[in-house]
């Protein structure tokens, strides 16, 4: 496989992006490609809550939940 | 699958300051034991006090009424809950009935004030009168110096030993560096887990304030707890920036957050000497406790034409 196929899901936009990464890429690298501070989100893989470290797999749905909400 | 150091499960949670990976059920052990330890190393609670807890319904206040409502059945504290309704609308409208069900089924009387009663307008009517008056301050200076004054108010009125906010480590460390940055001595010397007794005022408690904002956030998902995660329209300014700075260099350089917090705690008594006692006097004209002739609040009513309306806050009807 050259690539792996997901979802993204940035919670409060309509939209959901297909994206496409590399084989062994990691949630935290897909935070740097959307240029994602990990300290000001917290991140859904396929519905639970995981580390950033986790590798992806082709199919999952990622959803990025922002917790920085104040002034 | 990345496992929780502690016991094997799944991980939710890198938490990288400390080299560690934790599982839901560890991440919520850990937040309720720093909670506690804040509280007992600080002396923020006394058995039987009356605590008022500032809610407004986002997930740091959430978390700090259902973290104090367990530690005040443990102590005997009686809890009550105030929301400040500024009228931010489309925010703060949804925010409120989220703190309001929160209270109830936690079995906490809540308690509402709203600027529109208070002061005769909400804060999206003050930003219009500001604008138009070219003030050139920031909707965060009225909602803030405002919401601070009727919270303290308020607690007063409802008898309450303590006023507990949800202040987390990242709004600490933000508040830190914003007041260095504006050289306010006088501001960052009231900075602390605690805000020690004076005449007119509540003393405030932050028991949240060793814990990172991702840990209050992760905390109250995992607990399943119902909070509003929407982002203030009026977010922007210096704070902004100073929040986003310290995010950047936290992301690179884990622990630096706490490292600010430590080096300010390490350095406030020293800030004692060089600021000033000031001697705490009434505003004339809402009677309130401050520094000068007039207060802060009733200073900026008056730059936009306003003044205040009522004089007491809580009323049956405010609950």
């Amino acid at each position: 496989m050259t690539c792996i196929k997901i979802v993204v899901k940035q919670v409060g936009k309509r939209h959901k992006r297909e994206l496409r990464l590399a084989p062994h890429a990691t949630i935290a690298d897909l935070l740097r490609k959307l240029d994602q501070n990990r300290e000001t989100i917290v991140v859904r893989r396929n519905g639970k809550i995981v580390v950033e470290e986790e590798r992806l797999s082709d199919g999952d749905l990622i959803e990025i939940l922002p917790i920085v909400t104040g002034g | 699958m990345l496992k929780c150091t502690f016991c094997g499960r799944r991980a939710a949670y890198n938490r990288r300051y400390a080299g560690v990976l934790l599982c839901d059920r560890c991440l919520i052990k850990s937040v309720e034991k720093r909670f506690r330890r804040a509280i007992a190393e600080h002396k923020l609670l006394s058995p039987g006090e009356r605590v008022a807890v500032a809610v407004s319904g986002g997930k740091d206040s959430i978390a700090a009424m259902h973290l104090l409502v367990e530690h005040c059945g443990r102590k005997n504290c009686e809890l009550v809950a105030i929301t400040i309704d500024e009228g931010i609308k489309g925010y703060r409208d949804q925010s409120l009935p989220i703190a309001r069900e929160n209270a109830k089924s936690l079995g906490i009387e809540h308690y509402v004030v709203s600027f529109k009663r208070t002061f005769g307008a909400t804060l999206d009517q003050m930003v219009r009168r500001a604008n138009a008056r070219k003030t050139e301050l920031n909707p965060c200076t009225y909602c803030g110096v405002m919401r601070r004054s009727l919270l303290n108010q308020a607690a007063r009125e409802l008898g309450a030993d303590k006023l507990a906010t949800a202040h987390n480590l990242d709004d600490e460390v933000q508040a830190i560096m914003l007041n260095y940055v504006r050289a306010d001595f006088s501001r960052l010397h009231r900075l602390g887990p605690s805000y020690p007794p004076r005449e007119g005022f509540v003393p405030r408690i932050k028991p949240l304030r060793e814990i990172p904002e991702k840990e209050v956030a992760l905390y109250a998902l995992l607990r399943g707890l119902e909070v509003h995660l929407a982002v203030c329209p009026y977010t922007g300014g210096i704070h902004t920036e100073i929040r986003d700075f310290l995010n950047r260099i936290e992301a690179n350089h884990p622990n630096s957050k706490f490292m600010i917090l430590r080096m300010f705690d390490r350095l406030k008594p020293q800030l004692a000497r060089i600021v000033p006692e000031f001697e705490m006097r009434r505003c004339k004209n809402c009677g309130e406790p401050t520094s000068a002739n007039i207060c802060k609040s009733c200073e900026l009513l008056k730059e936009l034409g306003l003044r205040r309306l009522r004089k007491t806050l809580i009323s049956p009807k405010s609950s």
